[in-house]
């Protein structure tokens, strides 16, 4: 019945409360760059899915031997903790005890902070699968890019496995021929799920006083440039909308995406020639069972012609290992990663050429057409 | 946000006196960060029918010397309050302390919260209890803080500490002089971006707000602007026409930030600009056919093998020239960067 149920009204949005997105951000930002994960809770009102609290995961001091290691160890870490044993029992217990303030208590999935985007990779993907096959099918994970944060507009997205994906990983199976049979691509790994950001009442109310509340009545002129800056009257920037999108300081990001994309590109070759070299090893067993079979069957025929019992023509089997094909998964998930870096230049450099189109219209006003 | 009440402060009061220890007597200046208001919010919401108000913990950050409280973080602590009782869940608060130092070991106990601006008898008590040794801050004072939640009235957060009084020692346990002190609502850069989302939905019938993508946030910041400078030439226009009243300084001000746009060659702009464009460009196009040369791969790796047996050569040559194409690629990207 509740699975009919599932099958029926999938999950299509995801709805988070300001407390959540707050919550995200700080923990996320006071971890950076090291990998920040925590759980979310919430409830599902017919297909969509509302998460009302997070909580972080705790942090475990690594013995480290030395200083450069930590931060990577530090991560690694960070990035399988919601997969592991003692942040389960710490999650159940920190549900157990929001449940006795009215905070609902269910456990709807997680989130994670990312650098650039470059949260698709295998932990992500363990992650999502434990909790989707382990805990609950109707989870999410959140995904909060920091640096992309930081650069004007939030970045965050909700994140599923797809249930081809579920299946294939649930196997463990990735090679060419079940992809083949599957028909499954990179694209389908992750399903991304529209996200919304939903303020409670009071919290409406309390962002109408933020930063500061609107003077009412007439100001006064200021007797002097110094009273512009200072004083009572100066208004502090409004939250909305945020003028760092306007920033024209732009080689940095591009640059370190295009080190990202690099790398991923690098990785993409070295599966390419695992694969070659897995192909290489392939042909070479082959011509050499070939080359064995041949000599069984002349040995075959030379007994036949002396009048002795054939010698068993499979013997192959045994005598021979074929290699075991590389998995595909790497590769799958360095492509959704590539396509996922593509991306984000192609949305970056639109608005930069556009602010740079702009800046070249003010500076050279005879120019605008 | 209380900042319209203002107060002087010479000495802050002392907390209970102990033999060897010297309390200090700096003012203290508490800074609360928004998601912990929020979070208080959202508990308010969450409140039992019955229920007055309702109260929790507050963690956060204390400057070396203790003159600066940052208010960071906080958890709803469960209580029942009646005519002449109040009920605190002592071992819930200590629990969910040890669960959150966990997660978050720099943060330590502050103080506590409650969502009415009432201070009672039972406000004492809470405090006293919070301010206490073992358990509570001591010896730092423990800060109250208080988010007026009335329906149709300004959200107020006023933050105290407290002094002992009382004339008996009995009557001390219940009884606390609170004693205000200055607050402020702070957020980082890295807040600003969530607050600006969160804020977008601020005027919105649903209150709700979706993500917005590089260029929509780039579009609505550069609507605002001209908006604003709209603005600003319209009083201009007005002064002109000697219908607005005339402000030198309003005038100089303008001047200093016209004065600000950069004095360069027309030519400079216009190579740097093609210059910088054209990396852009570049850079956007190979993004592109990066995404494209990946999509081919994965499809020619699942292809291959349907069209004929399982054979190792076409597979290879496929793989090599494949391969190649990437290094080219990637050489072409390196040399760009150089540039």
């Amino acid at each position: 019945m509740a699975d009919k149920l599932l099958k029926e009204n999938p999950l299509r949005a995801v709805q988070v409360e300001a407390l959540v997105v707050m919550k995200i951000i700080k923990h996320c930002s006071q971890t950076f760059p090291t990998t920040a994960t925590g759980s979310i809770v919430g409830l599902d009102v017919n297909g969509t899915l509302e998460i009302t609290n997070s909580f972080p995961f705790p942090v475990v001091d690594i013995p480290t031997l030395d200083s450069h290691h930590e931060s990577t160890a530090a991560s690694n870490f960070a990035a399988a903790a919601p997969r592991a044993k003692a942040n389960t029992v710490y999650q159940n217990e920190m549900i157990k005890m929001l449940r006795e303030v009215n905070v609902d208590a269910n456990n709807v999935g997680w989130y994670t902070s990312a650098n650039m985007g470059n949260f698709v990779n295998p932990h992500f993907i363990e992650n999502q699968f434990h909790y989707q096959k382990d805990i609950n099918e109707r989870t999410v994970a959140i995904v909060h890019d920091v640096s992309r944060s930081s650069q004007g507009g939030l970045s965050l997205r909700a994140f599923r496995l797809s249930p081809q994906f579920m299946a294939a990983y649930k196997e463990g199976k990735f090679t060419t021929e079940s992809l083949q049979k599957s028909n499954m691509r990179y694209q389908d790994i992750l399903i991304e799920l529209p996200l919304t950001i939903h303020n409670s009442h009071l919290l409406t109310s309390f962002l109408h006083q933020l930063p500061e509340k609107p003077r009412t009545g007439e100001l006064e002129f200021p007797s002097n440039l110094a009273a512009l800056s200072q004083g009572p009257n100066v208004p502090q920037a409004p939250l909305y909308p945020n003028f760092d999108s306007l920033d024209l300081a732009i080689d940095p990001f591009l640059e370190k995406n295009c080190d990202l994309l690099l790398d991923s590109i690098e990785n993409h070759q070295t599966e390419n020639n695992n694969y070659q070299y897995y192909q290489r090893q392939l042909a070479r067993e082959q011509a050499k069972i070939t080359a064995w079979q041949q000599k069984r069957k002349a040995e075959n025929a030379a007994r036949a012609a002396a009048k002795q019992p054939a010698l068993p023509e499979d013997e192959w089997t045994r005598l021979f290992k074929l290699p075991q094909e590389p998995s595909r998964l790497d590769v799958l998930l360095n492509s959704r990663q590539v396509e996922q870096y593509a991306r984000q230049v192609d949305g970056f450099t639109a608005s930069v050429s556009a602010k740079m189109f702009a800046v070249k219209g003010n500076l050279l006003p005879g120019d605008v057409q | 946000m209380a900042d319209t009440d203002s107060f002087l402060h010479l000495a802050r009061p002392l907390g209970p006196a102990v033999v060897g220890a010297q309390p200090t007597t700096a003012p203290l200046n508490v800074v609360i960060q928004p998601s912990a208001i929020f979070s208080i919010l959202d508990h308010s919401l969450r409140r039992n029918a019955d229920q007055e108000r309702v109260i929790g913990t507050l963690l956060g950050t204390r400057s070396e010397d203790g003159t600066e409280v940052e208010i960071r973080n906080c958890f709803a602590v469960g209580h029942t309050e009646t005519q002449d009782q109040v009920e605190v869940d002592m071992e819930y608060q200590k629990q969910m302390l040890a669960l959150h130092l966990r997660a978050n070991p720099r943060e330590v106990l502050i103080g506590w919260y409650a969502t009415s601006s009432e201070l009672n008898t039972f406000s004492a008590l809470i405090q006293n209890f919070y301010g206490s040794q073992g358990d509570g801050t001591w010896p730092h004072p423990a800060v109250h803080l208080t988010i007026s939640t009335d329906p149709g009235q300004d959200i107020e957060a006023r933050t105290y500490i407290s002094a002992p009084v009382g004339v008996t020692a009995e009557r001390a346990a219940d009884s606390a002089a609170f004693i205000p002190v200055p607050n402020e609502i702070r957020y980082g850069d890295a807040e600003k971006s969530g607050l600006e989302l969160i804020s977008g939905a601020k005027d919105r019938e649903d209150r709700t707000t979706g993500v917005l993508t590089d260029i929509e946030s780039l579009e609505r910041a550069i609507e605002e602007v001209l908006a604003m400078l709209e603005r600003v030439s319209n009083y201009v226009n007005s002064v002109l026409d000697e219908e607005s009243p005339p402000s030198s300084a309003l005038g100089q001000f303008l001047m200093n930030a016209l004065a600000l746009a950069p004095k360069v060659d027309a030519s400079d702009v216009e190579r740097d600009f093609n210059n910088h464009i054209q990396d852009v460009l570049v850079i956007s196009y190979l993004a592109n056919t990066i995404r494209t040369q990946i999509d081919l791969s994965n499809r020619l790796a699942t292809a291959a093998l349907t069209t004929g047996p399982a054979d190792g050569l076409g597979g290879n040559a496929e793989g090599g020239q494949r391969g190649g194409r990437d290094q080219r690629k990637g050489r072409g990207q390196q040399n760009r960067e150089r540039e």
